[in-house]
């Protein structure tokens, strides 16, 4: 609707290839229209199946009433037939088709008859064609079945026509909707004939209603309906043709209805009979409610009518929009310039001669300003006599009723003022006391509003006669001229009072809409500082509830499954029902549970927040009887589209932070890879080259160097050898496999030998060790503690600049604890964590390759804590410099019992 | 025994242990920098004929030894990488170096890359007027290509390509390099010119396409011209 309200230039339509398009990705829905049961719906819906099915179409019957017609019967054979949902209703078991059946089956087309079917008990949808809506999204094609009577805006024509009230009702919009509508349509004769011969399916319980419903002129009547809503079908998707191939000609709908509606009764009828006069012109209409901009209506009765109004007219086609302002004509008027409008639809209230006289209708202003548009009034059925009555009720719902409070506060301010007036009577003159009780009907106005102030004002009027004018102590007037004071002073308090009742309302409307967005920045500004996920959904529960002043929840997916993340109160356990609605919410994107055509059997209504990639959330609040007044709706939307774009904004923080992590990760392994393939490669080189050398070569080599390219050969197979080596440690050690002997170890002795080890490989290093005297042994393994040693002192030689690198091993409290200081540059504190990492090198080369293997450290740590000790570094070490390794091992006590080492000295 | 002086640059000292003895061995007269600065000062001072250099070096990149070297000599340049650094490798070759050796290596064919790469290098001091492989002669004056003295009839592009595939003969042509000189610097990229020309070309000078003699695919780099059987 609003796309053809926006096709305003004479030009062929954008919208309509895009409408297309969308259409395509859904399901198709074709609908088998009839004017009356017994036409042969089923059975030429059932014939078409058998066709498509022969021509291999995956054809499936989710559910089919044959009436036990035999010929219909027939026809169900062989074709797929989905098993019924057995349920329990009222005491009965009773058979309801299958929906998520038939969406695990999910065949090309689904076949699922009376589409305006109520489903029964505990379904997820109230109506079949709700059900028929999810098939379609999901991209099923559904065949469907419908009886022209059961169109909501037929329904009233329809009841009129045959005096039957229609209780199921489809929406105009899903007829509007169907891709295809297939009329079935046979004479109404036949049809009785039929009736007449049993071949139509009546049930027992409705014979008489049935006897009344088909009747001759009925049944043309109804006929005409199906056959007059197939023909605009039809000329509507020529126009689509026309606008699609954009092919300019005489299709543009000249006439656009602009509708106005309002709290009253007669807006029903407005929008019934607009809707039947659009179907009429073909044209599109435009729904307006019209609010004053500087009042609230406060009676929610009012309000829901307003919404009632506004959402039947959404489904029978129209589009809704609410106006706000001061003048309404000019409001309309507006409105009717910028959407074009040809023809204005408005309720015209009967109203006696004096009400016409006093005040004049919004209807007879736009007749008055209104230029060149057409204007239809739409009449009340019910003849006057009413309309006084209608006042007192309108008084009546307006809470013309004071409360106890309002009334104290009218009594206490004329009080008061007589009182005063009373003591100063003597000393001043008569008019200066009637400016106290202006006084007091201004006070009594601006505290409690403007009835108040008129009850106030009738009391101080019969006050200021009773005590103040003579003759005082009755309620006569002597004097004339006091007569013509006392008017005046009647109606200045009136209209003081008027005046300052709406000031203080307004005033009270401007500090609620300041309180609100007070709220709403609130909100956003907390949500605007956090991109934590939790963070968000707490502020946002809490936000929410404060606002709405309703229990409210918040689900979030968590790994795929819709979890409940916060809520309020707290300690809100959601039941199977809000749980299908919330997933329901989230995976359709539409609002679900309480309240809604879907799952109305929950406790809460959940309402998917949808962000830029889909749903993001789903917020449960519980909808009390009166559901939300306007305000609180308003403030949810803003709430929750802050919380939506918070959440938004957490998730792609999230993505971006594992993309760096990812990113970072990929640089590291790549640079790990290359580090490898240069420490294999590079002895690697070393031995090939030295071996083809010595081939090609090694007859004219002198005998010094044929010797030395053989020991490097050795040397450089022992670093690959060490390598490859360490590299299993390192396997070993992160898949857990180390299991380490349990030997007493003589700690002094395997230092002495690592230190050894290592200065055959670091010839030109200065390597002492010290070792205690009286050294317990420990539980290790010797041959780990060896290899542990060795790989400190070598790391110690390779970063110790050259300088001496010391060794000592000595007892602290209940531990031995071995230390390896080196006197080099140190490691810098930020790099303090990481020296134990595997692969990790201190120095750099330009290439990116660093020395040494990054392999010593780490397998150094894993041996350490596979046997049961600590490790620990600390830089500087001596003098702000060196870096200091100690391994620590517990003494056990059984060890004090051993002997212990004696102390040794090595330089 | 030539006595040419070899630079070797390599901060490994593992490299250096078996290159000098080995490339004495050969011949040459070896002198070694472990350095890049080093390096750039003995290109300088000692003059070298060829020059042996790992893109791996402690104080500045490989790359940058090449172009600073190119600004001013000519000396055939061998590049030492590895096999997992190829962009490293067609930057080097780009920059101007004469031919790569991948590690491991045997000595066998270093040596007999210098061979190649120090007659190039005078051969083209000396700029000939033909060009010979096997039995394909290039005659540059005439624009003429002959294989076993019959005429090979190429296109102009071919032509182009052949020629300057041959001028360099016996070094390594990146891709890069010939489709910049051939089509031009806008086509730098359009390797798959490249691949249908060198198709055709192997087509008509080559005695077995599926095992070319003449021009040779050096994987993932480029095409070398061999001058001679065997390098």
């Amino acid at each position: 609707m609003s796309d053809e309200f926006r096709d305003q230039e004479n030009r062929p339509d954008p919208d309509a290839l895009l409408a297309l398009a969308s259409r395509s990705r859904k399901g198709r829905l074709t609908i088998f229209l009839g004017a009356a049961p017994g036409v042969g719906k089923t059975f030429a819906m059932l014939s078409r199946a058998r066709i498509r099915q022969m021509a291999g179409t995956d054809i499936v019957v989710g559910l089919v009433e044959t009436h036990g017609r035999a010929e219909t019967e027939a026809l169900v054979e062989g074709l797929e037939i989905l098993p019924r949902k057995t349920l329990e209703y009222k005491g009965r078991s009773l058979e309801e088709f299958d929906l998520d059946a038939a969406l695990a089956r999910k065949p090309a087309i689904l076949i699922v008859d009376e589409l305006a079917h109520s489903n029964l008990g505990e379904s997820r949808h109230p109506k079949r064609y709700q059900d028929v809506e999810e098939l379609l999204a999901s991209g099923i094609d559904v065949w469907t079945a419908l009886n022209i009577q059961h169109l909501e805006s037929l329904s009233d024509i329809v009841s009129q026509i045959t005096g039957v009230q229609v209780r199921e009702i489809v929406p105009d919009r899903v007829l509007k909707q169907a891709d295809d509508v297939i009329l079935i349509d046979l004479p109404p004769e036949e049809l009785l004939a039929r009736l007449r011969e049993g071949k139509v399916y009546v049930p027992a319980n409705a014979a008489r209603a049935t006897e009344s419903f088909f009747r001759l002129g009925n049944l043309t009547a109804l006929r005409e309906l199906a056959l007059r809503r197939t023909a605009d079908r039809v000329d509507d998707e020529m126009v689509d043709f026309l606008k699609q191939n954009a092919i300019e000609g005489p299709w543009r709908t000249s006439e656009r209805l602009l509708v106005c509606v309002g709290p009253d009764e007669l807006s029903e009828k407005v929008v019934m009979t607009a809707s039947h006069l659009s179907s009429g012109l073909n044209a599109p209409w435009l729904v307006v409610c019209l609010e004053r901009a500087d009042q609230v209506d406060e009676d929610p009765q009012r309000q829901a009518r307003v919404d009632d109004t506004l959402r039947l007219a959404e489904r029978l086609g129209g589009e809704t929009r609410r106006l706000y302002g001061r003048d309404f004509v000019e409001e309309l008027l507006k409105v009717a310039r910028k959407e074009h409008i040809t023809q204005i639809v408005i309720g015209a209230p009967r109203r006696s001669s004096l009400q016409r006289l006093f005040r004049r209708s919004l209807a007879d202003e736009l007749l008055n300003r209104l230029g060149g548009l057409g204007l239809h009034f739409v009449t009340e059925d019910k003849p006057s006599g009413r309309r006084s009555f209608d006042l007192f009720k309108r008084f009546g719902s307006r809470r013309v009723g004071l409360t106890p409070r309002q009334y104290a506060t009218a009594l206490l301010v004329t009080v008061a003022a007589t009182a005063a007036g009373r003591a100063i009577i003597e000393v001043v003159a008569l008019p200066n006391v009637s400016m106290l009780f202006l006084l007091a009907v201004l006070v009594a106005a601006l505290r409690e509003g403007y009835l108040t102030a008129l009850l106030a004002s009738v009391l101080s009027a019969l006050a200021y006669n009773f005590f103040f004018i003579p003759p005082i102590g009755t309620l006569t007037i002597a004097a004339p001229h006091e007569v013509f004071a006392f008017i005046i002073f009647i109606v200045a308090t009136l209209l003081a009072g008027g005046i300052a009742s709406r000031l203080h309302k307004q005033a009270l409307l401007s500090a609620r809409r300041a309180a609100q967005t007070q709220t709403l920045y609130e909100v956003s500004s907390k949500l605007a500082g956090t991109l934590d996920r939790e963070a968000i959904v707490w502020t946002a529960v809490s936000q929410l509830n404060s606002t709405i002043q309703r229990p409210v929840a918040l689900l979030a997916p968590v790994d795929g499954q819709l979890e409940l993340q916060s809520s309020w109160p707290p300690d809100t356990e959601l039941g199977v029902a809000e749980l299908t609605a919330a997933r329901f919410a989230y995976e359709k994107g539409e609002v679900a549970g309480s309240g809604t055509g879907t799952l109305p059997n929950a406790k809460l209504q959940f309402r998917p927040l949808r962000g830029p990639s889909g749903t993001l959330a789903v917020c449960g609040y519980a909808p009390d009887a009166e559901g939300l007044d306007p305000t609180e709706e308003h403030a949810l939307a803003a709430i929750l589209d802050q919380v939506t774009i918070a959440l938004d904004r957490s998730a792609l923080t999230v993505k971006s932070v594992e993309q760096s992590a990812r990113l970072e990760n990929e640089r590291f392994r790549s640079a790990l890879l290359s580090s490898i393939s240069h420490d294999l490669r590079t002895p690697l080189a070393t031995i090939t080259g030295a071996v083809t050398s010595l081939k090609e070569f090694g007859d004219r080599m002198p005998e010094e160097s044929r010797r030395d390219l053989l020991i490097s050969i050795e040397e450089e197979g022992e670093r690959l050898s060490r390598f490859v080596g360490n590299l299993l440690d390192m396997t070993r050690i992160e898949s857990g496999a180390v299991e380490p002997k349990r030997d007493w170890v003589d700690v002094g002795e395997v230092v002495l030998s690592s230190v050894e080890r290592a200065k055959r490989l670091a010839p030109g290093i200065d390597i002492s060790a010290s070792v205690a005297q009286d050294l317990p042994l420990i539980r290790a393994d010797s041959v780990l503690l060896g290899q542990v040693l060795f790989n400190l002192i070598d790391n110690a030689c390779k970063h110790g600049g050259g300088e001496p690198v010391t060794v000592y091993a000595k007892i602290e409290g209940q531990a031995v604890a071995v230390s390896v200081t080196d006197l080099g540059k140190g490691i810098p504190e930020k790099d303090l964590d990481r020296v134990f990492e595997k692969f990790y090198r201190r120095s750099k080369k330009t290439d990116g390759r660093k020395p040494g293997t990054g392999l010593g450290l780490s397998i150094a740590k894993g041996f350490v804590e596979a046997m049961g000790g600590s490790i620990q570094v600390e830089s500087p070490a001596v003098r702000r410099r060196g870096t200091r390794f100690t391994v620590r091992f517990a003494v056990e006590a059984s060890a004090n019992d051993m002997p212990v080492a004696k102390g040794r000295q090595v330089v | 025994m030539s006595g040419q002086r070899v630079l070797i640059v390599d901060d490994e000292q593992q490299i250096l242990r078996f290159l000098k003895p080995a490339l004495s061995a050969a011949g040459y007269d070896v002198i070694e920098a472990m350095t890049g600065e080093k390096a750039l000062a003995s290109a300088a001072t000692a003059s070298p004929e060829l020059i042996i250099l790992d893109l791996g070096l402690p104080d500045m990149d490989g790359k940058e030894v090449i172009q600073r070297l190119r600004s001013w000599t000519r000396v055939p340049i061998i590049v030492l990488s590895a096999r997992d650094r190829e962009t490293e490798k067609i930057a080097a070759l780009d920059l101007g170096a004469d031919d790569y050796l991948e590690k491991p290596f045997g000595i066998g064919e270093l040596t007999a890359r210098i061979r190649a790469a120090l007659r190039h290098n005078q051969s083209e001091t000396a700029a000939s007027a033909t060009i010979t492989s096997g039995n394909l002669t290039i005659d540059l004056a005439r624009r003429l290509v002959t294989k076993s003295g019959e005429t090979v009839r190429l296109t102009p592009k071919e032509y182009d390509l052949l020629v300057l595939l041959g001028r360099h003969a016996g070094r390594v042509m990146t891709h890069g390099m010939l489709l910049k000189q051939v089509w031009g610097p806008a086509h730098e990229h359009d390797l798959q010119y490249l691949r249908v020309f060198i198709r055709q070309i192997r087509a008509k000078i080559e005695e077995n396409e599926a095992a070319p003699q003449i021009i040779l695919t050096e994987p993932g780099v480029g095409y070398r011209f061999m001058s001679e059987a065997g390098l």
